[in-house]
C-alpha cells in the first residue's frame, strides 16, 4: 500500500461513522510490545550493573518499538479502527503519543529512569487495549467528539509524561536527601532542577489541550441531548482544577520541587480513574 | 642492538616527599639541562617532573651497551646535579625498558599510577614536559610516536571506562554535589562564609565550573576582600548575612565559628522569601556553621564535610573498579605501539637491501651492455647474458653463502631457518620449475635469451 493510499483510507476512516470496534491484533502490535518490553530492560540496565551498551541502545529500540506502535495503529486506522471509535483504541493511541512526548521532548537529557516508567507503562497500556474483551462503539461521534478524545488522549499523555518525570525527581530528591552516593541514583539522572522545570513545562503544553478538551467535551455532550453529570465529569473537573492550581501556584507563590511533583501525580492519578471509568463502562457495561 | 625506549624515574610510591623535593626540576632547569642529558647514547629524552613523580623518558642510540650507558650516565648526572649520593638515589630509582618502559608511560598518562587515580592534571603536565623537550629539540621520532601514542591512550581511557569519573576531593565535589540540584552551575550565585583556605580551595573550583556572581562574606573584611579578588567576586560585610541567601544558590560555609551561624528559622525565612527556590549548603566547617536539621526544610540540601568525604570516597572505589578496564587499553595500546615500532625497525634494513640490490643490478647491467655492444651473433650475446644472470645471483648471494659458511655449528640451524623463511625456499623451488614448464611449454616466440637462460637455470 503505497503511502497516499494509506493516507487517503486513514482520512476515510475518520469521516464514515465507524462499523468495527476491534480488529485483529497486527503483527507490528507483537513486535512493538516486545521490543517495548527489551526498552524496559534496557533502561532499567542503567539503574544495575549491566554493560553500556545496553543502557546506549535502549533508545533506540523505543524508538523501533514506537514505530512499530504507529504502523499498528495505522493499519487498524486503515481498517475503520481509527483512536476516536472506543476507548480501548484511544487507550492504544495514548500509549503511544507519550512515547512520542518522551522521544521528542525528554531528547538529550538524562531520563533513564523516566524511559524505566514510560517503556513498560506504554506496554501495558497497548496490551489492555488490544487484548481486553471488545466493548461497543462511542455512539453519536461527531467531528467535535474525535477532536475531544483526541486533544483529551494528547493532554493526558503530556501530564502522563510530566509524571514520569515527577516520579523521578522525587526518587532522585529522596536520594539525595537520605545522602545515599553509593547508588546508581546519585550517579546517574539528570539534575533536581532541570526535572522539575522539564515537568512544569510539559503541564504547561498539557494544560491547555486538556482545557480546550473538556470545553469541546461539554459542547459535544450538550449537543448530543440532556447533559447528565457522571462521576467522569467531576474527576474531569477536578483534574483540570489540579494542574489549574499547580500553574497558577508556580507562578504566584513559587511552588516546586517535591509539592510540584506531588501535585502532578495527584492529577494524572485523577485522568486514570477517568480512563478507568470509561474502560470499565465501555467494555463491561 | 636496536633504539630502546626506556624510563628511569621515582614517585611517589616509594619516594618520601623530603627526596622528591630534592630530585625535582624547574622548567627553567630543564630548558638548560635537557640538551646536557640526552648525549651519550641517549638518542632522545624529555623529563617529567611534578610534585609526585620526576621521570626521565628517553630512547637510546643502536648500539651495544647503550640502554646500561644512557641509564648509567643518567644517574650519574642526576646524582651530581642534584647533590645526592648514587646509593641514596639507586634506593628509589626504578628503571624500565622496552615494553615495559611504554606500558609505563601510557599508565602514566593515563593517570593509573597517580596518587589520586584518574586526575586529570598529569595528563597536562607531561604534555607540557613533551612541549618543552620538542622546543628543546631533544623529542625524536620514537619517544614522539609513543608520547603522541600515551596522549591517545589516555583519552580514551577518560572517555572509555569510569577511572576519572567524578569528583576527588573535597572542594570538586561540592560543585559536583551543586550539580546534581542544578544541572549546571553557570549563572548561579555563590556565596562563600568564611575567607580561609578551604573557602578558598572551594571557591576556585566553583569560578572554574563558570558559576556566576561570588559573593564572599568573613568577620574579617581584609580577607574577604582578598578572597574575593582572588575568585573575581564580590566582598560583601558580614551583617548581610541573611539578605545574601536570598539571592545565592550554593552557599559555601567554612568559618571558625563555635556556634551554627545559619540556623534553621533563619533559612525557613529565607526560604520563603526566596519562593522556595532550591539552596544548595556546602558546610565544610568543624564544627558545623548551618544547623543540622536545615537539611529536612524543602529545597534546601545541606551536605557537611562527612557527606563530601564520603562522596570522594566512593568516587575513588569506583575510579578503582574501572582501572582494570582502563589497564586493558593500556595494554593494547602499548602493543599497538610495540607493532609500530616493529615495523619501523625494518625500514631501514628493506632499504639498505633495495639499495644493495638495486647497485649490484646496475654495474652488471652497465658491464653486460658494453660487452653486448661489441658481440657478434647471437651465441655470444647468450653467452654474455648468461654470464650477467650468474654473476648477479653470486654477487647478490655472497655475504649469505658467506655468513652461512662462516658461522659456528650451533648457529648454522638458525641461519638456515633464517634463510628458508626469507626466500621461501620449500616453495619457491616448486614454483620456480613450474613457471620455466610454462614458458617452455607456450613456447613463446619473444627474446629467445629469456628462454635460454631459464632452461640453463632450471638445469
Amino acid at each position: 500500500m503505497t503511502l497516499p493510499t494509506l493516507m487517503t483510507s486513514l482520512i476515510d476512516g475518520l469521516n464514515v461513522a465507524p462499523k468495527l470496534v476491534s480488529t485483529a491484533p497486527s503483527a507490528a502490535f507483537y513486535v512493538a510490545v516486545f521490543a517495548y518490553g527489551i526498552a524496559t530492560i534496557f533502561y532499567a540496565s542503567a539503574y544495575i550493573q549491566c554493560p553500556d551498551w545496553m543502557k546506549k541502545s535502549a533508545k533506540w529500540i523505543l524508538v523501533a518499538a514506537f514505530v512499530c506502535h504507529g504502523i499498528d495503529i495505522g493499519l487498524r486506522g486503515v481498517e475503520g479502527v481509527h483512536p476516536g471509535t472506543s476507548v480501548r483504541e484511544s487507550i492504544g493511541f495514548l500509549s503511544w503519543v507519550v512515547v512520542g512526548g518522551f522521544l521528542i521532548f525528554l531528547r538529550g537529557q538524562a531520563m533513564a529512569m523516566v524511559g524505566a516508567l514510560v517503556a513498560p507503562a506504554t506496554m501495558a497500556m497497548l496490551i489492555a487495549a488490544r487484548l481486553s474483551p471488545t466493548g461497543g462503539p462511542v455512539t453519536g461521534l461527531s467531528s467535535l467528539g474525535r477532536i475531544h478524545i483526541a486533544l483529551a488522549t494528547g493532554g493526558v499523555a503530556i501530564f502522563a509524561l510530566a509524571t514520569a518525570v515527577s516520579i523521578a525527581y522525587l526518587v532522585h530528591e529522596k536520594n539525595l536527601k537520605n545522602k545515599k552516593f553509593d547508588g546508581v541514583l546519585f550517579k546517574q539522572g539528570a539534575a533536581l532542577e532541570t526535572m522539575d522545570q522539564i515537568s512544569a513545562k510539559l503541564v504547561l503544553v498539557g494544560f491547555p489541550l486538556f482545557t480546550v478538551a473538556m470545553v469541546l467535551g461539554v459542547l459535544w455532550v450538550t449537543r448530543r441531548g440532556v447533559f447528565t453529570l457522571k462521576i467522569e465529569h467531576v474527576l474531569s473537573l477536578i483534574i483540570w482544577m489540579l494542574f489549574g492550581y499547580l500553574i497558577g501556584t508556580r507562578k504566584i507563590h513559587g511552588t516546586r520541587g517535591r509539592r510540584a511533583a506531588w501535585l502532578t501525580i495527584s492529577g494524572f492519578l485523577f485522568s486514570m480513574m477517568v480512563v478507568a471509568v470509561y474502560f470499565i463502562r465501555r467494555v463491561w457495561g | 642492538m636496536a633504539s630502546e625506549v626506556f624510563v628511569l624515574g621515582l614517585s611517589w610510591q616509594k619516594t618520601p616527599v623530603s627526596v622528591r623535593e630534592k630530585i625535582s626540576f624547574t622548567d627553567d632547569e630543564l630548558r638548560e639541562k635537557l640538551t646536557e642529558l640526552c648525549q651519550m647514547t641517549i638518542a632522545e629524552l624529555m623529563v617529567i617532573s611534578t610534585c609526585n613523580r620526576v621521570e626521565i623518558y628517553g630512547v637510546t642510540t643502536n648500539t651495544s651497551e647503550s640502554l646500561v650507558n644512557a641509564t648509567s650516565f643518567l644517574r650519574q648526572h642526576l646524582s651530581e646535579m642534584k647533590h645526592i649520593s648514587i646509593e641514596e638515589l639507586s634506593q628509589y630509582l626504578y628503571e624500565k625498558h622496552g615494553r615495559d618502559a611504554v606500558e609505563h608511560i601510557f599508565s602514566v598518562s593515563s593517570a593509573l599510577d597517580s596518587l589520586v587515580l584518574g586526575e586529570t592534571q598529569i595528563l597536562g603536565q607531561i604534555k607540557s614536559a613533551y612541549g618543552l623537550a620538542n622546543n628543546e629539540t631533544t623529542i625524536g621520532p620514537l619517544l614522539g610516536r609513543c608520547m603522541e601514542h600515551s596522549f591517545k591512550t589516555a583519552k580514551r581511557v577518560r572517555t572509555e571506562t569510569d577511572v576519572s569519573r567524578g569528583a576527588a576531593n573535597i572542594s570538586s565535589v561540592a560543585v559536583e554535589l551543586a550539580n546534581k540540584v542544578f544541572g549546571s552551575l553557570a549563572g548561579r550565585n555563590v556565596l562563600i562564609v568564611g575567607a580561609g583556605k578551604m573557602s578558598a580551595l572551594a571557591a576556585r573550583h566553583l569560578r572554574a565550573s563558570g558559576c556566576g556572581v561570588i559573593t564572599v562574606l568573613n568577620r574579617s573584611e581584609g580577607k574577604a576582600v582578598a578572597l574575593a579578588n582572588e575568585v573575581d567576586g564580590i566582598a560583601k560585610p558580614w551583617s548581610e548575612l541573611e539578605d545574601q541567601l536570598l539571592s545565592s544558590d550554593v552557599v559555601i560555609c567554612s568559618t571558625g565559628s563555635k556556634e551554627p551561624i545559619l540556623k534553621v528559622k533563619s533559612l525557613k525565612r529565607a526560604m520563603k522569601k526566596r519562593r522556595h527556590k532550591p539552596l544548595t549548603l556546602i558546610d565544610i566547617a568543624v564544627p558545623r556553621d548551618v544547623e543540622a536539621k536545615a537539611a529536612d526544610l524543602d529545597g534546601v540540601y545541606l551536605f557537611d564535610v562527612d557527606d563530601l568525604q564520603n562522596v570522594v570516597a566512593e568516587n575513588i572505589k569506583e575510579r578503582h573498579r574501572s582501572s582494570k578496564d582502563a589497564l586493558l587499553i593500556v595494554k593494547e595500546e602499548t602493543q599497538s605501539y610495540i607493532d609500530w615500532l616493529g615495523e619501523k625497525k625494518v625500514v631501514p634494513t628493506i632499504r639498505a637491501l633495495r639499495n644493495y640490490f638495486h647497485q649490484v643490478a646496475k654495474n652488471e647491467a652497465i658491464l653486460a651492455q658494453k660487452k653486448l655492444v661489441s658481440a657478434q651473433g647471437t651465441e655470444e650475446q647468450n653467452a654474455i647474458v648468461d654470464n650477467l644472470t650468474e654473476r648477479l645471483v653470486n654477487k647478490l648471494l655472497h655475504p649469505a653463502m658467506k655468513a652461512l659458511k662462516d658461522q659456528k655449528k650451533e648457529n648454522v640451524e638458525e641461519l638456515i631457518q633464517a634463510a628458508d623463511k626469507l626466500f621461501d625456499l620449500e616453495n619457491k623451488s616448486e614454483s620456480i620449475d613450474t613457471e620455466t614448464k610454462d614458458i617452455e611449454a607456450q613456447n613463446i616466440e619473444g627474446n629467445p635469451m629469456v628462454i635460454h637462460t631459464l632452461r640453463k637455470k632450471s638445469t
